[in-house]
């Protein structure tokens, strides 16, 4: 059998279920929603890093599964989460992405949270301080007490990454629900503050389990001629793929031959700590969150899911707090001839993953998207894909390939 | 102005706009000609996210030569861009030595390949806004880039692109 007809390309792939997945699942609206609910709102999500909120009253804004959130840090200089909305009429009471309640705004006293409609404020720690006209309004039947703002949960964590739940039930911490998958790096991020130098997002019509697949399975190194050169060794094909509990992926390092690409030099005089040189750890987390450690230089992609087909990705790029300007400009450098957005590497895989959304927008006829190589759980097996999809499958309740169909743990089809 | 600025500046203005339609073709080594050997390029911006000066890009030439010499080698979008700009200001030294100009920048990018190419090839939207602060240095007749920074206002740049701006 060469080409197929129609019936051929819809029967049952040869591989096990498990090795491929419905790309319904990727396009779907009802699924999509579902996702938000059971699996968005549920978990843990880092929303920015501790450097972006350097001073007390510093905030930034951002959202998870559409709730405006508002992280700010506190004349106590901890670090709190809201969601970045008035209990009054429902307004989003700040609208910057990031700056400092320090100053006055035109509607507000300095050292608060001003709404700018009708001028109701909050203090950092979420507590209304003040009701415009108060007892006119509203006489003895409701004061600031009882108005507060609603807190979040949040945590920092690894190398300074604020980490917010909307689920106020959540019963693990950052470091549980990470469950081992950070460790690889976690002497590397922890030993010394870390700083953002990058910033930039990318909205793609993808669904955002495309992009985080494409940070999961490195087989796909063959659309990047940079990685091809200076990696496609034995080394590099020994990296391991290793699964942690809660559908999180670490994938193992090797060392990268940076020179084999001409302009490019060795990462060895700026490694983080305890990196040996050159290496390149990628970790995955559930559900759309990545780790990636070049060397010199490590990039987070925190993903916003927008629609089934929509997804915002916004890229970090951090280097030690401590760095001397020289330094700093060298790994801005070696961040951005790989990551930036006139990089070698990052335009190439937005380029490759909207080609998977255009074909598969929602509408379009279901396709089996193939997760099956098996190579002993190295760089080029998909283990890590099948990993995450069957935690998919257990917070969503379907079965990744036939998502119309309940979700049934593994052992028990066995 | 020196008395020969004006003739300088008209000058300076044809090299601005000569850069334009040497990078919209891709011809980068004729675009990288017009560069002196001591010349860097920078594509900048401000983050109000991060509240931080970022630099997207950057390199002297012996760099730019050597990463967009290897572009044939790298899956690229080459859905072509246009580069629409207006040189708003031109200042040359009282030497005739040195001058900066300011040309105000948008970046039109007309899909080929696009998300769905049935459906969005031809479609041109702006990919970019921001401005070239270019330096240049200047030696009788002959002037040549010496630093070119594209200071971006976008930061959302989407699938991005190997093309340098």
């Amino acid at each position: 059998m060469s080409a197929r007809n129609h019936e051929q390309w819809n029967a049952q792939p040869i591989l096990q279920s498990g090795e491929w997945v419905d790309s319904k699942i990727y396009s779907d609206e009802e699924i999509f929603e579902e996702e938000l609910e059971k699996i968005w709102k549920q978990m843990w999500i880092p929303v920015c890093h501790e450097s972006e909120l350097k001073n007390a009253y510093d905030f930034r804004t951002m959202t998870i599964a559409r709730e405006p959130v508002i992280v700010v840090r506190g004349k106590d200089m901890k670090v709190r989460a809201f969601l970045n909305v008035c209990p009054h009429r429902g307004n989003m009471i700040e609208r910057r992405p990031s700056g400092s309640f320090a100053k006055s705004t035109p509607s507000g006293t300095p050292k608060t949270m001003t709404c700018m409609f009708h001028a109701w404020q909050f203090d950092m720690k979420g507590k209304c301080v003040n009701i415009t006209r108060k007892e006119e309004g509203y006489q003895d039947r409701l004061c600031e007490s009882d108005v507060g703002l609603r807190e979040l949960k949040s945590e920092v964590y690894f190398g300074g990454f604020i980490w917010v739940s909307l689920n106020d039930n959540i019963n693990q911490t950052v470091e549980e629900f990470a469950a081992g998958a950070l460790d690889s790096l976690a002497p590397s991020v922890n030993e010394e503050p870390l700083e953002v130098f990058h910033y930039h997002k990318a909205i793609i019509d993808c669904n955002y389990k495309l992009w985080h697949d494409t940070n999961c399975e490195f087989y796909h190194d063959y659309l990047h001629y940079h990685n091809r050169i200076t990696g496609f060794n034995d080394e590099y094909f020994a990296r391991k793929n290793t699964g942690f509990k809660g559908g999180h992926v670490n994938v193992g390092s090797f060392e990268v031959q940076y020179e084999n690409y001409e302009g490019f030099h060795s990462r060895e005089e700026l490694s983080f700590p305890h990196l040996p040189a050159n290496q390149w750890y990628m970790i995955d987390m559930f559900p759309g969150v990545n780790f990636n450690l070049r060397g010199s230089a490590l990039r987070s992609d925190i993903m916003t899911p927008l629609g089934p087909n929509k997804v915002m990705i916004e890229f970090r790029g951090l280097g030690l707090a401590s760095d001397s300007p020289k330094d700093r400009k060298i790994r801005i450098d070696h961040h951005n001839s790989i990551w930036g957005p006139f990089g070698r590497n990052l335009c190439e895989d937005l380029i490759a993953v909207t080609g998977q959304g255009a074909a598969m927008q929602s509408g379009s006829e279901s396709r089996q998207i193939l997760h099956g190589r098996h190579e002993n759980e190295t760089i080029h097996d998909e283990n890590g894909m099948r990993h995450y999809y069957e935690e998919w499958g257990r917070w969503v309740g379907r079965s990744p390939s036939y998502p119309d169909q309940p979700f049934v743990e593994p052992a028990e089809t066995a | 102005m020196a008395v020969n600025g004006a003739e300088t500046a008209e000058k300076i203005k044809s090299l601005i706009y000569k850069t334009c339609l040497y990078q919209d073709d891709c011809e980068w080594k004729n675009w990288l000609d017009l560069c002196s050997e001591d010349f860097n390029y920078y594509i900048r911006a401000y983050s109000p996210e991060i509240q931080k000066d970022m630099e997207y890009m950057g390199g002297p030439k012996e760099y730019m030569e050597s990463i967009t010499g290897q572009l044939r080698k790298h899956n690229i979008d080459d859905s072509p861009l246009k580069r629409h700009g207006v040189v708003y200001r031109v200042d040359v030294s009282d030497d005739n030595k040195l001058a900066t100009a300011v040309t105000s920048l948008t970046v039109f990018q007309t899909l080929l390949g696009g998300n769905s190419s049935h459906v969005d090839s031809g479609t041109t939207g702006i990919f970019l806004v921001g401005r070239y602060n270019d330096k240049f240095v200047i030696d009788g007749d002959d002037v040549k880039f010496i630093e070119r920074e594209v200071r971006l206002d976008t930061r959302r740049l989407d699938k991005g692109t190997h093309w340098p701006i």
